[in-house]
């Protein structure tokens, strides 16, 4: 799914775009005056449309809303495929309809008295005689008990599978989905099997049951949506949702920010599971009944188009989505059959006058499904809109280097220059029978500048990937600051201080640079979930910090970045790509940065700029890890050179003897001569 | 009957089942080797190509049970009637890649594959809203020839299902392993854009794998009618998901691993509904599929070609 | 969407009334009375739904042009209980659609639904608005059990009649019938997965039992599937007297024609289920030689009312019908009939009169004479036996000709 624009399009404001507002309202109001208004008409609904049959179709209509929802932070979001979203919904639904009804009848013993008191069950008459047990648990306690188990059994789920590979995750996802409800309708003592489950309560408030009147539960279905729309976007715009987009975007990416890409997918599965756990106890207790076909294959893919049709990753989009296609199920096909026939027997058209579209529903779904991802991919409502486009003045700005020293608060070390701090040694990396790496040993001071070069293929980006925790190692040691970091994760070696950038830039191509800087900072920060959707002032003013933080960081490059921070990063010009990935690794507050070829592409002007801007970074006190091509870059920045070649160290040192070093000349023009001078070196290696 | 009659005859219907999965599988896999797109409309690709396969025997004045042929109009026939499916849903299959998904061909993300589930859904419902939804007596000419092994049974259609099916698999492969564009296909699935820069059409390519892959599903829905002796507009999905299943677990994009996988699920399946219960098939075959993606990610046989970042 | 839901309906019926035009005009004193018909029109119920929904209309049609109930026209309103989201029946907009044929004065009384499931889901609302339905296919005993009456008749009095019996006799009956004539001593048993299959598999378990019937297996089949020669060919190692199936045509005629090359010696029965057309157009012979089937009601011995039924159907339809199609039919008659007392009683008619009429019912129809018991359960519980044997002499899709009555079932 590509997003041409990267903002979040917050609120029914997207639908502002159908709605033509008077021009004397404001725009910042128009958002707050559409969902005011569309939120009082759907509360008025039941009193001025008084009849049960359409308020109950809208009530299913948003019932099918909170699973679009659910399924929206785990496709949408995460970027998680699940085709067999309706098991959680099923899971849930069998929760309350066990534990409201007839089904189970236990034999009455004392035990149970304390669940009794607490309402969850009575004592009743059996049929053979000697009392039962009858579950009795309140739909109230039931939504959040549902959403619990839901969640559960999607961590269940999810914790063997997730590392699947995206599509491996969408066809295990469906059989999930379809062995939940073959249990169901096997396990026959526990759920009535495929006759459906029988007696079922229906919800009461103060003792005043909701019965069949579809009014009450129109009014919990709306707040039902309320709620997880809210939760929604809470999570959305908080670091638990940036988490998820970087794992959607690039997942290696998000590992070395400091994402947890197990905990985060698993914590994306769950919060889905739980909407769908939490619908399900709604959707049987308004119909009091649940057989095992209500929750198959079609009813997992009807979400997923619901989702895709009004915007996967768009809240508002999902919501208008789920409602458009119920409602015209129930509604606006039959309303345009009978138009259809009305116009036919008007014009004497027997074909149009008996034409019955209601048949063809799913023949319609179908293609409107094909049509959009044709022609309208976004869906209905985009999950980002365009920001404005810069200003003529913007876009011809004089480029402002940010001359004199850099300034940033909290970068750099603490201890005293001249300790170590990496330190590898016989580091060896095998793949199959190529040997990769072959006992490189490394060290690097605190606060120096140290460069790695050497020919490609020589081993260098496996190094990298080695200390960042992407490629095992077979043997050796890394040690950080005294500590072991062979055999971290990726998102551990960040915390511990190891930052990096790519050699091909990895950012979150659909995001903003905002964004994308903000994901950096993903380890620093503490918001998880709860916070996320409760907002505690502690989490609200740690969210103000890290966007300062971000403006300060972008202030390194001047006005290169700061007036672009709302664009995607795909629409940046390769040099501002590359330097909102070193602004997104030093988000991070790391101890040590490394850089892999970070002016690799640029003209030779944007290079100068860039090696001023690394020394800077370094005069911060930033220990720095270069790997780099351009000798003249490597001989202005760097303290020391390691040369690799083949995998392995051929030579280590200041930056002038290594350039007339014989084995290096060897290695990168490929012959052995002494005649071979340094400039030699530098013009190959520019070649290279 | 005795055990190991049992046994033996179980392998017989496993085989049966498995070969007509592997067929099925092996378009999914070859799709998905080089798009790496799980192509939805192939379930129903098979179950168009089973009602293509029932029009073209129709047309041989061939109705329900009634008539049996032998010899050479049988053979003639059959071998018409397999050209004339294969040759319908071959040409299905690319008419779904050119109109739906090249347009979608380089945007990433699940766009290409839900647009698969919309084709499936509309192929299916065409189908529905003008053929109905009662199940059809599948013409079927075979004359019923049994052989006896000890105990077990072994019926003509059996062997028809079992020769078809080794023929086309062996001739996908020689063509895949043999062939220039078959060459030039295994290239693509390799590295889309280093085939590209090689000369090979890619555009071709995709369609080639897409008339081959919705050929081989058009044999097995002409297979299954065979079998079966009847075919309804439903029957895709379930064959579908296990060949699906099938391809994933003997190493999707492998197409050696297909084979072995439809026929694996085959035997799951037979033995499964012997030893355990058919109620629990599905719930069986899906478990053996994440055990062996949680512990062989790539399938039993892996993927022969790497796979991409 | 108010008004264009107004809008829409306001211009469909002024076109209706144009469209009449002069036709119309004699009969316009009429008073319109409208029956609900609910039914899974969509999806893989659809083509029984067609043939239950086509046997309603047919019996309103005649009604309407015979003038049985003067100054009142029939309508029937059809309602889809299956969702493209469900893929096939959705006990949601079952009860949905319960609520539109609630909230709607005009229409007495409803028929439907076909899937259990759905009825659980229509019963309560069905009674809070004390709106009679007569479901000519849904078998489950629990939604008129009174055991369940709080939830699926919080109003009180029965609103969910039948005119079939419930899977509570036709299963048990049949295995009386395979113990006494049969001499059965060992079977098998098989559901198809759906509500009305297993309900009546475990009710023909539970009676086989107590006739000393030993049970040597029971499984499931999946109706999407296509495959049950494994299952069969398990049953062919037990070596069973019978095999018993209860469920529908959809996993059934998978089933007879494997069970043909499997177990060709093998007794096979199966309920009303199995007493449908796609038997001989879908299975065939030889496929379906020697099946015995039941149907819920008594064989008809004035067989020129049911021949004049399957004449009508198939001249207005072009298919024959199903045992459905003539539930439904007489479903019809009993509401036609209902309707006409009240009429001829100078009572109003509503849906509260209309449900007392129905359950007062004593109406002729083609399966006998219906009357309901206090839950609104057919008095009558005759299951008859059919048996499918070839008579070459007739059409072979011809179910009349081809279904062999056999005799009563031995009730439980």
């Amino acid at each position: 799914m590509s997003w041409r624009n990267a903002i979040p399009s917050t609120g029914p404001a997207a639908l502002g775009r159908f709605v033509a507002f008077p021009a004397w309202i404001r725009p910042a109001w128009r958002r707050h005056l559409l969902t005011g208004i569309v939120a009082l008409a759907a509360l008025l609904f039941p009193l001025y449309h008084n009849n049960d049959a359409d308020i109950d179709s809208l009530a299913n209509a948003y019932a099918f809303a909170t699973l679009a929802l659910g399924l929206n932070i785990v496709v949408g979001f995460a970027g998680l495929l699940d085709l067999g979203y309706a098991a959680f919904f099923a899971i849930g639904a069998y929760t309350y309809g066990i534990l409201n009804s007839f089904q189970l009848q236990p034999a009455w013993s004392d035990a149970w008295l304390p669940l009794q008191t607490l309402g969850f069950v009575a004592k009743m008459a059996g049929e053979s005689g000697g009392d039962v047990v009858h579950f009795t648990l309140s739909f109230w306690l039931a939504l959040p008990l549902a959403a619990i188990i839901a969640a559960i059994s999607g961590i269940l789920f999810g914790a063997p599978t997730l590392r699947l590979r995206g599509d491996y995750l969408a066809i295990v996802t469906l059989g999930f989905g379809e062995i939940v409800p073959i249990v169901f309708r096997n396990a026959s003592g526990l759920t009535n099997g495929a006759a459906g489950l029988n007696g079922i309560a229906a919800p009461s408030v103060f003792g005043h049951s909701f019965g069949v009147n579809a009014t009450p539960y129109y009014y919990v279905a709306i707040a039902l949506v309320a709620l997880l729309v809210f939760i929604s976007a809470r999570l959305r715009d908080s670091r638990v949702g940036r988490a998820w987009m970087a794992i959607r975007e690039d997942e290696i990416a998000a590992g070395a920010m400091g994402v947890n890409r197990t905990r985060y997918k698993l914590l994306a599965f769950a919060i889905g599971a739980a909407f769908a756990g939490m619908t399900g106890v709604f959707y049987v207790a308004k119909l009091q009944t649940a057989t095992p076909d209500m929750f198959g294959f079609p009813v997992s893919v009807m979400i997923l188009v619901m989702v895709v049709f009004g915007g996967i990753g768009s809240i508002w989009g999902v919501v208008v989505g789920a409602m458009f296609l119920q409602l015209l199920q129930s509604w606006w096909l039959q309303d345009l059959t009978s138009w259809l026939n009305a116009a036919g027997n008007a014009i004497g058209n027997a074909w149009l006058a008996h034409i019955d579209l209601v048949p063809s529903i799913e023949l319609i779904f179908g293609i409107i499904l094909v049509f959009m991802m044709l022609f309208r991919r976004q869906g209905l409502i985009p999950a980002y809109r365009a920001p404005a486009a810069l200003t003529y003045e913007q876009q011809n700005a004089t480029v402002q280097r940010n001359q004199g020293a850099i300034r940033l608060s909290g970068l750099g070390g603490t201890t005293p220059s001249g300790e170590i701090a990496l330190a590898a040694k016989g580091v060896t990396v095998r793949f199959g029978g190529l040997v990769a790496l072959n006992a490189v040993g490394i060290e690097v001071p605190q606060g120096g500048v140290v460069a790695v070069i050497g020919p490609n293929g020589s081993g260098k980006s496996t190094l990298f990937n080695v200390m960042t925790g992407l490629v095992p190692a077979d043997s050796g040691s890394i040690r950080f600051h005294g500590e072991e970091i062979l055999g971290l994760p990726d998102h551990a070696i960040l915390t511990k201080g190891i930052a990096r950038t790519f050699q091909n830039i990895r950012l979150f191509p659909n995001l903003s640079i905002m964004q994308n800087v903000l994901i950096g900072q993903h380890a620093r920060l503490r918001t998880g979930a709860i916070a996320a959707v409760l907002h505690p002032p502690w989490s609200r003013r740690e969210e103000i910090a890290a966007r300062t933080w971000v403006t300060e960081i972008l202030s390194i490059f001047g006005n290169r970045l700061v007036p672009r921070i709302d664009q995607a990063v795909n629409g940046l010009s390769y040099a501002n790509r590359r330097r909102t990935e070193i602004a997104r690794a030093l988000a991070s507050r790391p101890k040590l940065l490394l850089l892999d070829e970070p002016t690799a592409g640029m003209n030779p002007a944007e290079t100068l700029e860039l090696a001023e801007q690394i020394k800077g970074l370094k005069q911060l006190g930033l220990t720095i890890l270069l790997i780099e091509h351009k000798l003249d870059v490597v001989t202005s920045l760097a303290d020391t050179v390691y040369v690799l070649d083949h995998g392995e160290v051929i030579a280590k040192g200041r930056p002038e003897e290594v350039r007339r070093n014989e084995e290096v000349l060897r290695a990168y023009l490929g012959r052995n001569t002494q005649a071979a001078h340094a400039g030699g070196v530098a013009e190959a290696a520019h070649v290279a | 009957m005795t055990f190991s009659d049992l046994l033996l005859q179980q392998a017989i219907n496993g085989l049966s089942l498995g070969a007509m999965y592997a067929l099925l599988a092996l378009g999914f896999t070859l799709v998905y080797g080089i798009l790496e797109l799980i192509n939805f409309a192939h379930f129903n690709v098979f179950m168009i190509g089973s009602f293509i396969a029932m029009g073209t025997l129709q047309s041989f004045g061939l109705s329900g049970q009634d008539v049996i042929l032998t010899g050479l109009p049988l053979v003639g026939v059959l071998v018409a009637a397999f050209a004339a499916t294969m040759l319908g849903s071959g040409v299905l299959g690319m008419a779904i890649e050119r109109l739906s998904l090249r347009p979608l061909r380089n945007v990433s993300g699940p766009a290409a594959m839900i647009t698969t589930i919309g084709v499936s859904y509309i192929l299916f419902n065409i189908v529905l809203l003008t053929l109905g939804a009662d199940s059809k007596n599948f013409p079927n000419p075979l004359p019923p020839m049994r052989w006896h092994l000890g105990g077990a049974v072994v019926e003509l259609r059996q062997l028809l299902i079992w020769a078809v099916a080794v023929v086309l698999m062996g001739g996908l492969w020689l063509f895949v392993q043999r062939s220039k564009l078959g060459k030039a296909m295994r290239a693509t699935a390799q590295d889309p854009e280093a085939a590209r820069m090689m000369g090979v059409e890619v555009d071709r390519v995709i369609l080639t794998a897409f008339f081959l892959g919705s050929a081989l599903a058009g044999a097995g829905g002409m297979i299954f009618g065979l079998y079966y002796n009847f075919t309804s507009f439903i029957i895709g999905f379930t064959a579908g998901l296990r060949a699906f299943t099938a391809a994933v677990l003997g190493g999707i994009g492998n197409v050696p691993g297909a084979m072995i996988g439809g026929i694996l699920i085959g035997l799951i399946e037979s033995y499964g509904g012997q030893f355990i219960a058919a109620s629990w098939a599905d719930v069986i075959i899906f478990s053996i599929l994440v055990a062996v993606l949680v512990f062989r990610p790539s399938g039993l046989l892996g993927r022969l070609a790497p796979t991409k970042s | 969407m108010i008004t264009r839901r107004a809008a829409a309906q306001l211009i469909a019926s002024a076109a209706a009334v144009a469209a009449m035009g002069t036709a119309g005009a004699a009969r316009a004193a009429n008073q319109v009375l409208k029956v609900g018909v609910n039914l899974s029109l969509t999806g893989a119920d659809a083509h029984s739904a067609k043939l239950i929904l086509d046997g309603a209309q047919l019996a309103f049609d005649e009604a309407n042009k015979s003038n049985a109930v003067p100054g009142y026209t029939f309508e029937v309103v059809s309602f889809d209980d299956a969702t493209a989201t469900a893929g096939q029946y959705d006990p949601v907009q079952a009860a949905t659609n319960a609520r539109k044929m609630v909230s709607d004065k005009q229409m007495i009384a409803a028929i439907g639904p076909q899937m259990s499931g759905s009825g659980k889901a229509m019963a309560p609302i069905l009674s809070q608005g004390d709106l009679a339905t007569i479901t000519p296919a849904s078998t489950n005993p629990d939604i008129t059990d009174p055991k369940f009456a709080q939830q699926y008749r919080p109003a009180g009095k029965p609103i969910y009649f039948r005119t079939v019996t419930t899977d509570a006799f036709q299963g048990p009956n049949m295995a009386n019938f395979l113990a006494d004539k049969l001499h059965v001593k060992t079977v098998y048993i098989l559901d198809d997965s759906g509500a009305y299959g297993v309900g009546m598999a475990d009710a023909f378990q539970r009676q086989a039992e107590k006739d000393g019937i030993k049970v040597l297996g029971r499984d499931r089949l999946d109706p999407k599937a296509a495959d049950y020669t494994a299952v069969l060919t398990k049953i062919k190692s037990l070596h069973p007297d019978a095999l018993y199936y209860g469920g529908v045509g959809q996993a059934g005629v998978k089933l007879a024609k494997q069970a043909y090359d499997i177990i060709p010696n093998v007794i096979k029965a199966g309920g009303d289920g199995m007493d449908t057309p796609e038997m001989l157009t879908a299975a065939g012979f030889p496929a379906a030689e020697g099946w015995y089937v039941t149907i819920a009601s008594p064989h008809l011995t004035d067989s020129t009312k049911a021949e004049n039924f399957v004449k009508a159907f198939k001249a207005k339809f072009g298919e024959a019908p199903d045992d459905y199609a003539i539930t439904a039919y007489d479903a019809g008659l009993v509401i036609i009939n209902a309707v006409k007392r009240l009429v001829a009683e100078h009572k109003p008619v509503n849906h509260s009169t209309v449900r007392e009429a129905i359950q007062n019912s004593q109406t002729p129809t083609i399966q006998g004479v219906v009357a309901f018991d206090q839950n609104g359960d057919i008095k009558d519980r005759t299951v008859s036996v059919f048996q499918i044997r070839k008579d070459p002499s007739k059409p072979l899709d011809d179910m009349e000709a081809q279904f062999h009555y056999v005799g009563v079932a031995p009730s439980a």
